[in-house]
């Protein structure tokens, strides 16, 4: 049995939101926390109206500063007169770091003003879930004597910094310690110049209990009209188009199958089109968002899960796929190819290459099956063995604990 | 003397975009009286022909605009305004800012009603029941994809397009395209863009350095400039010394992270929307004018290109096929295909001097027979007047 956190350390997580039913990752994480006895304090930054409940948390949300000049004056004087009269030590020494930071008064009052709502709390831990989270508040966690962590996602780390170049560059020359999705990201953190023993590969990790396969799943046969599956927000990220160039490529080759994709998102119209040019409209569905338990059910009819991803921090669902016994496609966008190991538990190929993955596809029906069975197999066992929550949550308690 | 027509050109704007300004001023210059409804977005003074019945995005301008409207109608149209009334009811569209849109172009009868925008259809098929023709033009996204992922609006064009008086389609492909959406196709007119051609204007190859290639246009899907992205890495690995500028594609994360994930931030630079004559500098300025778009009706940048002599590299989406003829008016590759996009522009960079003169005065030569301002004017009143 595994053993209970002894002192109650007190974790505040600041999100933009309280998490909703389908973001698996941070509800799964507080929930593991609580297990192992720490007590967690959730700080949301943009979140305004009612909060709901989360979890047995105590949910400190900040100041909404949107609507007319006057109200976001009035709600800035306010905050910095509260800043100042409920938490003055900690409000001064933020300003001094600030100061100290080459901010102008100016700029370090404003971020005084936009960063007070983290003050009114002790906790050990100041875990920042997103990094852009981060930007603009790298000082609040020495201002509450607290210990600074941030989570890296991906998206984050990779594409922020187009949109906001240097934005971390304050960030990394703080004292934090880094939980990343997996070693590329932790190899690209280093290049920036963080030190490699401040960051901790903390892979996803899914319910193994709830995508279990059973023995007919590891040694059925590929069904003769083939079923090809993703699970992904239709997102650019993704790389649907180019999956959808890969599903054309199989129809010339007169391959009989129909390829799912689950999810919603701003690019429908885009993929649809895409899908109609290519002329595999007829071959694909669009099934829109399925609650987990629809998605195992769907994911368990499928013969192949692709994940042709342009960018991903490592892909929940491509675990969820291979812990059911489905073959597994994926691209070698960051963390995707220690996701998925190429030929052992799946198959790992060049992003932006739909003729290659088309190539890969037709390579792995031709597989016997028994081939098939190992690759299967290899892949669940990998699944249960190193992505379940038990073996997340010890590795999260030894991340504060270190 | 026959009394000129009234025609009523509508996007819901104003001013339009590019192409359907020079149409408003065409259409008044020829004769015709043309009636702007809609939102300001910014004051134009336009000739004399042009009467602009527009209310601002104000509250209060819609209000007084309503107000007027009614009074109007209610003091010299009674029978009229109760008619159309009943039907915005029947239609549950009684909500006042339907009336600010309707009742000026009920108080103006205009002859022919014009919509430039497929979606917005459905508003003005009452225009019909008080003896006003109604013509839509057929654009791009409007009739090409948007349909297909929405089968509400596919509903709405299939019970909509039989009943209107004349289509006037951009390109014959996106005429096909309307087809689909049972518009009949013997009120199909297919009257092709115009613009007006600088005279004497002389297209050698340029001199630059390395090979520049140029596409303009807002940062949309649609534009297809991850293809041409992928075709730049092609290019980069072939060595070829290249410059690719996107303007309109500034702000995109998607470009931007592409760029630095095939490693061409040396070799593409994204540009901001810049002013009209600081495009048409940069188009003259480069080599190709590519246009990666996976939809067009036919992209009037390529139009514009090939009036200012810069050797267009085209998908063959939408109409482009109709005006970029393979190797004589420019190079044409198919949609989704980098490769040969890659391809097509490489040859371009190979062509000497006189070979890339031949097709670049072509491609302007075909612009002014069949892009011209005057035939697009000409058509169009042809297909209004056909109409009364």
């Amino acid at each position: 049995m595994r053993k209970k956190k002894q002192h109650i350390q007190r974790i505040g997580l600041v999100l933009s939101a309280v998490p909703g039913y389908s973001e698996t990752f941070f509800r799964n994480k507080i929930a593991g926390l609580q297990a192992q006895g720490f007590e967690v304090v959730l700080f949301v930054t943009d979140q305004s109206g009612s909060i709901p409940d989360a979890f047995g948390c105590t949910v400190i949300s900040a100041a909404s500063f949107k609507g007319s000049f006057w109200r976001v004056l009035i709600i800035s004087v306010w905050t910095l007169i509260k800043a100042f009269l409920f938490t003055p030590i900690r409000s001064y020494k933020h300003v001094k770091l600030d100061v100290a930071d080459n901010f102008t008064l100016k700029q370090s009052l404003k971020r005084l003003i936009q960063n007070a709502f983290l003050f009114s709390q002790n906790v050990t831990w100041l875990h920042f879930g997103f990094g852009m989270l981060a930007v603009g508040r790298e000082n609040v966690a020495a201002a509450i004597a607290a210990q600074m962590a941030v989570s890296f996602r991906g998206f984050d780390l990779y594409l922020s910094p187009l949109k906001h170049p240097n934005c971390y560059k304050l960030l990394f020359k703080k004292e934090v310690r880094y939980h990343v999705l997996s070693n590329e990201m932790k190899q690209d953190l280093v290049s920036e110049g963080v030190l490699e023993s401040a960051i901790y590969v903390i892979t996803p990790a899914i319910d193994v209990s709830f995508f279990k396969s059973n023995t007919n799943q590891l040694t059925r046969e590929l069904q003769s009209k083939i079923q090809l599956i993703t699970v992904a927000r239709l997102h650019w990220i993704k790389g649907l188009e180019y999956t959808l160039q890969a599903m054309a490529e199989l129809k010339k080759a007169d391959i009989s199958f129909h390829y799912t994709i689950i999810g919603t998102g701003e690019e429908r119209e885009r993929l649809m089109f895409a899908a109609y040019q290519l002329d595999v409209l007829d071959q694909v569905s669009f099934a829109g968002r399925l609650e987990p338990v629809a998605v195992r059910e769907q994911l368990k009819v499928s013969d192949i899960y692709i994940q042709y991803s342009i960018q991903e921090g490592f892909g929940n669902a491509v675990l969820e796929a291979q812990a059911l016994g489905v073959l597994c496609v994926v691209s070698d966008a960051d963390g995707l190819q220690e996701n998925v190991l190429h030929e052992k538990t799946g198959w790992v190929v060049p992003k932006r290459q739909p003729k290659f993955l088309a190539a890969q596809i037709k390579e792995l029906i031709k597989l016997t099956p028994q081939e098939k069975e190992l690759i299967r197999g290899r892949a669940v066992t990998r699944v249960q063995r190193n992505f379940n929550l038990d073996k997340q949550q010890d590795e999260f308690v030894a991340f504060y604990e270190v | 003397m026959e009394k000129p027509l009234k025609i009523a050109i509508y996007s819901g704007e104003i001013p339009s975009t590019t192409f359907i300004e020079r149409l408003i001023k065409g259409i008044a210059d020829s004769g015709s009286e043309v009636l702007l409804f809609g939102a300001v977005k910014k004051k134009i003074n336009y000739q004399p022909r042009v009467k602009v019945v527009a209310y601002k995005h104000s509250q209060m301008s819609k209000f007084w605009h309503l107000l007027k409207f009614t009074t109007l109608l209610v003091l010299f149209k009674p029978a009229e305004k109760k008619r159309l009334d009943s039907y915005l009811k029947h239609q549950k569209r009684n909500d006042l800012y339907t009336k600010v849109k309707c009742y000026p172009v009920l108080w103006y009868q205009p002859n022919v009603f014009h919509v430039q925008w497929a979606k917005g259809i459905d508003d003005w098929m009452w225009v019909q029941d008080f003896n006003i023709k109604l013509v839509l033009s057929l654009r791009g996204a409007h009739i090409n994809y948007s349909p297909i992922a929405n089968s509400k609006l596919a509903a709405m064009y299939r019970k909509n397009f039989p009943k209107v008086d004349g289509f006037h389609a951009v390109s014959r492909a996106i005429g096909l395209e309307a087809e689909k959406y049972a518009a009949p196709k013997e009120n199909i007119h297919v009257v092709y863009s115009g613009l007006p051609i600088v005279k004497d204007l002389r297209t050698p190859k340029k001199e630059n350095t390395v090979f520049k290639i140029i596409s303009v246009g807002r940062s949309h899907w649609k534009k297809g400039y991850t293809y041409a992205l992928d075709a730049c890495k092609l290019l980069k690995d072939s060595g070829l010394d290249f410059h690719y500028t996107i303007v309109g594609g500034a702000t995109d994360i998607e470009f931007a992270y592409q760029i630095n994930d095939l490693d061409l931030s040396n070799q593409v630079t994204l540009l901001d929307r810049l002013p009209y004559n600081k495009v048409q500098y940069l188009i003259m300025n480069s080599d190709s004018l590519l246009l990666p778009s996976v939809e067009e009706g036919i992209a009037n940048v390529v139009l514009e290109a090939m009036a200012l002599g810069t050797l267009v590299v085209s998908t063959a989406c939408g109409g482009m096929a109709e005006v970029v003829i393979p190797k004589q008016t420019g190079f044409l590759v198919p949609v989704r295909d980098a490769q040969a996009m890659a391809q097509a522009l490489k040859e371009v960079s190979e062509l000497t001097g006189e070979p890339y003169q031949n097709i670049t005065q072509q491609a302007r030569a075909f612009i002014g027979t069949h892009h011209n301002e005057e035939q697009m004017v000409k058509g169009m009143q042809e297909l209004y007047e056909s109409l009364n």
